[in-house]
């Protein structure tokens, strides 16, 4: 029994000599301790926070269409088209599978868009085995045109289809309806999953302020949108901007290609570019692709050849090198506010303090809703009744006189605006009528050659500091005051102030207008005709309209906004009226607080 | 060991101006003389590899290591690496699931069963989406199974190819709360590239909801996890074959040792031993051997002292019988002489008997004493120059009357001029002398032919014969003691079967040769070949061993076999 012990025993011994045995005790301590095991304890450890994404890097839904069946009778077929003409993948391969002839059929990444209600009623018509017309009825609530701009114009339509059995035995459609063209259809959902608004920047006539031109882009796939974003820009405004802006590429300027690494693009163009002026070019790319989050810096080049903007630095060029402009134009933090004082003086308005300090100390309470000229030299208001345009000479301590008076007994004065050239902008309105009236800096004051808007009664009227765009208030067919956004065109006497469109119908009426920046409009308004007045903040591009501030603000009368500054209210109750600001405006949620007696606040550039 | 190189291409004929043909060779000229010197480069080493691993049992032991090693650590590796695969997997797969029913309860709250209205879907899908968080961790496919139109609603750029159609059956033939996953590849419209992925499906009322995860992380980490296993795999064999390396250098040098000193034994060496140090085994091993070498000096030892006393013996023997024999010799010359005297006739030819016996007896004597000479090694060598055509001559006078008596003729070539050598008379005598009654003896009465020759060096004599001639191999076994051709011979003329045995011990110990020749039916030639001056080295004889114009091939063998 020992003998049998030991040789084992021996073996060990043998085998666990010399660097055997330390390479097996090393081995073995490391099985030990190395257990991978999860720790249960140990330092802290501080983690940056992860950039927030921003709106249009969040994700999106896209409609996955089904290929037409065999057995699918042609009112199917027609509706299964009508389902996959939502989908833009691969250049609507699917949609065309419905097609007797889809090499007939060209959409495009940008088609042109009738946009219905709802899915539309098919019906058929004849009863041919081999050949019927299907008919669509339904409603248009507008239509977006291959460039991106939508216009709204409701009405009935109805189109047919004419829908044929191929020899095998598939009703396919074998001809669209001549009315539409290449034009495709879809409904309101279809549209807002698969379209999003973009806004595209050109020159406003002064050559350096842009103006945001809001365009509707279906976003087929992340990948190429700042492909297509740039080919937007290039090839110029939508018919609404068309004439009053200037794009600094070059006709005939094409994209070459647009490459992405990391988050530096570079942008190709092609020779024809090479004639533009490259800083007014970059300009406008910077802010038109600013929004996307996946670009943070890009490069231009043109043929291939990179080119160095703004003078002097690198060819990789940031959107903060572009800054300057900005549709808001430059920007400081020095906001000059007015407001007419408790005893009627025209007073500036200190923003640290909330102090009214009278500027004028002649005829108080002769002029409301004023507005001071960019140069401070001249306030132009309204007289209490508001028919009479009053202009004072604040150099001089004047005294207001009259510029004109409404000519209709009912007429009136919307509260006048300048913009940065110093021009000043009013309508005189009535009810079922307008007139925009003009001055230009030492000239006399003439109606502008067009306005878009004769037929209608105007409230407000203010021109957007790019000095391009119009935000008016006037009242619709149903009676309502409704924001519309205009732009202004031509130079000289022959002035088009025209294409209004309605910015957004989620507020039932609106009171009063104020640019806030270059993308918002702050307004006075309701969401329902019977609930209070309050102040909302309205971007012009179709997004969601937000409630500004909290607390009770009385009965707000006036606003005024500023790019950086606080918005300020002017409100009315039973005792006095007192201009309201926010306790913290870069909060929009911040309380209100009206402590200053006055009213009509205002802001000069 | 290694291969003769092959001959150093000739230089390029760079100087001279090539024509527009040659160009090209010109050019591609460095090119193939790079790639002979690769190949013979590789050949070296692959041979002085193999050439290493035969001769070296440590290199054998760390390739083995190595090899076995290394198909050991890739086998482990591998399952590791299955393992910690079905674990990642399976940590997915659950997280999946419990995000599935997450999706598949908020879809119910936010579509309701009964409402089947598309926009509802697809902005359910958007809900399911937006719960993926920024880093995107998976994509969403819903499908509406009452919808006709529309297939369902997938999530960013994924592409409703990406749900394998096994899954969709796997869903569709099941009922509400049915759960499934599959592995596939999840493609994206636009350049993005596909990559695997898991996806879980699940399906409430009529809905289907597809989860894709992308498993890029997974990949990522299983990668990391392979690239650390395969480093360690490495660093491990090649641990392992360092520790080989050790260990068989510990055993390999002491049987390195214990091979030099059997080498040395073997050489003669017998004091030899190796140095014993432990008690370990190869401790053991070296006791053993040292024991086994001082067996072997004493059994040596032993049989030395042996054959020295039976030499003694047989020099002892021989001498004493001298003495009887000369008074034994004395009285049968006495009886021989009066043998005519005896009435019995009988009488008579018995003391003729007894005559030639005694003969024979005087001279086997003779050989034995000398044969014993030669083993004790007391024979010397009394050299003087001699002309060995007189010799000859001298030793074939001799045999001239045996010869007449046989019916052979002794045929002479000899040369012209003399041949001188420093020879022992004697013994260059007695050697011819055997040969010469050799070669009657077994001449069968035809010619025998004596040629002598010389050159710078050494001197030649041969006997040729013509009578039964050698069987193979025999050329050698005639030089062997009392060897017979034919045993049933009746040892009847002269011939001790000493004879030549002591002609060879002659011719070595003038440091000449003495070969034989012969074959089947065309008789036999000895040839003697001796160097010219007592104790040179002997490189080659004036006379062919082969006479000319006898044998083919075969003899030539033979005297590859013969010469010493």
């Amino acid at each position: 029994m020992r003998r049998c012990l030991e040789g084992p025993v021996r073996w060990w011994e043998g085998a666990l000599k010399g660097p055997t045995a330390m390479i097996a005790a090393a081995a073995l301590t490391l099985g030990a301790s190395g257990c991978a095991a999860m720790p249960g304890g140990g330092r802290v450890t501080s983690v940056k926070a992860q950039e927030r994404s921003e709106q249009v890097d969040e994700s999106y839904v896209r409609l996955i269409p089904v290929a037409p069946q065999n057995d699918w009778s042609a009112k199917e077929v027609v509706s299964g088209f009508l389902a996959a003409s939502a989908s833009f993948d691969d250049d609507h391969k699917v949609a065309k599978e419905y097609l007797a002839n889809p090499t007939g059929w060209h959409p495009g990444p940008r088609p042109s868009v009738a946009v219905f209600a709802d899915r539309p009623d098919l019906q058929i018509i004849g009863k041919s085995d081999t050949q019927v017309i299907v008919r669509l009825t339904g409603t248009q609530l507008g239509t977006i045109t291959s460039d991106g701009q939508y216009t709204a114009f409701q009405k009935a339509v109805s189109v047919d289809y004419q829908v044929t059995r191929n020899p095998q035995h598939q009703w396919r459609i074998s001809a669209l309806p001549d009315a539409l063209g290449q034009t495709m259809l879809l409904n309101k959902s279809d549209v807002e999953q698969v379209f999003r608004t973009f806004n595209l920047y050109y020159f406003s006539p002064d050559k350096h302020t842009l103006v945001p031109n809001g365009v509707f882009l279906p976003l087929v796939s992340r990948e190429d949108l700042p492909q297509r974003l740039v080919q937007a820009v290039i090839s110029g405004p939508t018919a609404w901007l068309r004439g009053a802006v200037w794009s600094a590429f070059p006709r005939g300027t094409k994209l070459n290609g647009l490459s992405l690494d990391k988050d530096v693009a570079t942008v190709d163009l092609s020779k024809e570019a090479a004639t533009g002026n490259i800083n007014q070019m970059s300009a406008q790319l910077a802010w038109s692709l600013g929004p996307l989050s996946e670009v943070k810096q890009w490069r231009l080049r043109i043929e291939g050849r990179g080119v160095v903007t703004p003078d002097g630095k690198n060819d990789v060029q940031t959107f903060a090198d572009w800054q300057t402009n900005s549709p808001d134009g430059p920007t400081n933090d020095d906001h000059r506010a007015y407001t007419i004082g408790a005893a009627g003086h025209l007073s500036t308005l200190n923003l640290n303090n909330y102090i009214p300090m009278p500027v004028v100390t002649n005829a108080p309470g002769r002029m409301v809703r004023p507005a001071v000229s960019p140069d401070q030299h001249e306030a132009v208001g309204l007289s209490p009744d508001q028919k009479q345009l009053l202009v004072a000479d604040l150099t001089s301590n004047g005294v207001p006189h009259v510029l004109r008076t409404a000519k209709d007994p009912e007429g009136r004065f919307t509260p006048p605006c300048w913009d940065r050239q110093g021009t000043l902008w009013t309508v005189e309105t009535s009810p079922g009528k307008s007139m925009l009236w003009k001055r230009e800096r030492g000239k006399p004051l003439k109606p502008v050659w067009h306005w878009g808007l004769d037929g209608r009664e105007i409230y407000a009227l203010q021109v957007a500091r790019d000095g391009v765009r119009v935000a008016v208030i006037a009242k619709i067919e149903d009676g309502r005051k409704q924001v519309q956004l205009g732009r202004i065109a031509g130079s000289g006497d022959r002035i088009d102030a025209g294409s209004f469109v309605p910015v957004s119908s989620e507020l039932a009426e609106t009171d009063d207008l104020s640019w806030r920046d270059y993308n918002t409009l702050a307004v006075l308004g309701r969401k329902t005709l019977d609930t209070q007045v309050l102040p909302y903040l309205m971007p012009v591009d179709g997004s969601a309209v937000t409630s500004l501030g909290v607390g009770s603000l009385g009965e707000p009368q006036s606003i005024a906004a500023v790019p950086g500054g606080p918005v300020l209210i002017g409100t009315k109750s039973s005792s006095q009226r007192l201009v309201c600001h926010q306790s913290a405006f870069r909060d929009r949620d911040s309380e209100w607080v009206c402590s200053v007696a006055g009213s009509d606040p205002t802001y000069a550039y | 060991m290694t291969p003769p190189a092959p001959p150093a291409p000739a230089a390029p004929p760079a100087a001279v101006p090539a024509p527009a043909g040659r160009v090209r060779r010109v050019v591609w000229w460095p090119v193939r003389r790079w790639l002979g010197r690769v190949q013979r480069v590789t050949r070296r080493v692959a041979s002085a590899a193999y050439a290493r691993w035969r001769r070296s049992i440590q290199v054998r032991v760390v390739t083995s290591t190595l090899f076995i090693s290394a198909i050991v650590v890739a086998i482990l590796g591998f399952f590791l690496m299955q393992q910690i695969t079905t674990a990642l997997m399976d940590g997915k797969t659950k997280a999946a699931l419990a995000q599935l029913d997450e999706g598949l309860g908020s879809l119910q709250r936010d579509v309701g069963v009964s409402n089947d209205s598309g926009d509802r879907l697809r902005s359910a899908a958007n809900g399911l989406k937006s719960r993926s968080g920024p880093s995107g961790l998976y994509e969403v496919y819903v499908r509406d199974t009452t919808q006709i139109y529309i297939d369902g609603y997938a999530t960013n750029e994924l592409r409703a190819q990406s749900v394998p159609q096994r899954l969709r059956d796997e869903l569709r033939s099941g009922t509400t709360g049915t759960r499934a996953y599959t592995y596939g590849k999840l493609s994206y419209i636009g350049h993005r590239p596909s990559e695997r992925g898991l996806i879980v499906a699940g399906k409430t009322s009529h809905y289907e909801v597809y989860y894709l995860f992308p498993l890029t992380q997974e990949q990522h980490t299983l990668t990391i996890v392979s690239r650390s296993l395969a480093g360690v795999g490495i660093v491990l064999v090649l641990l392992l074959a360092a520790i080989a390396s050790l260990v068989t250098r510990q055993v390999v040098i002491p049987v390195r040792l214990a091979a030099q000193g059997a080498q040395r034994l073997a050489a003669g060496r017998l004091d030899e031993r190796m140095r014993v140090r432990g008690e370990d085994d190869l401790a053991r091993l070296a006791r053993s051997f040292n024991d086994m070498a001082a067996n072997l000096q004493e059994k040596i030892r032993e049989l030395e002292d042996l054959s020295q006393v039976q030499r003694q013996f047989v020099s002892d023997v021989s001498h004493e019988l001298r003495t009887p024999l000369t008074t034994i010799r004395i009285a049968g010359d006495l009886l021989y002489e009066n043998r005519d005297t005896f009435d019995d006739p009988a009488v008579g030819r018995s003391a003729e008997l007894l005559q030639s016996q005694l003969e024979r007896f005087e001279s086997l004597l003779a050989d034995l004493l000398e044969i014993s000479r030669h083993d004790a090694g007391a024979a010397t060598l009394d050299a003087e120059s001699l002309d060995m055509r007189d010799l000859v001559l001298r030793t074939v006078g001799d045999v001239q009357g045996l010869a007449e008596r046989k019916g052979s003729k002794v045929v002479l070539q000899l040369p012209g001029e003399p041949c001188m050598a420093e020879v022992d008379r004697r013994r260059v005598e007695r050697i011819l002398r055997n040969l010469l009654v050799n070669a009657v003896e077994h001449g069968e009465g035809e010619d025998i032919v004596v040629s002598v020759a010389a050159d710078r060096d050494a001197v030649a004599v041969t006997v040729r014969d013509h009578g039964v001639g050698l069987k193979p191999g025999e050329g050698q076994m005639v030089f062997d003691r009392f060897w017979r051709a034919d045993p049933a011979r009746a040892r009847t003329t002269g011939g001790t079967g000493l004879g030549l045995s002591i002609s060879k011990e002659d011719a070595q110990l003038h440091g000449g040769w003495l070969q034989a020749w012969g074959e089947s039916g065309q008789g036999s030639q000895f040839r003697l070949s001796l160097p010219r001056a007592a104790g040179a080295e002997l490189r080659g004889s004036p006379l062919p061993l082969v006479p000319p114009g006898a044998g083919g091939a075969r003899p030539l063998f033979a005297e590859l076999e013969a010469g010493d």
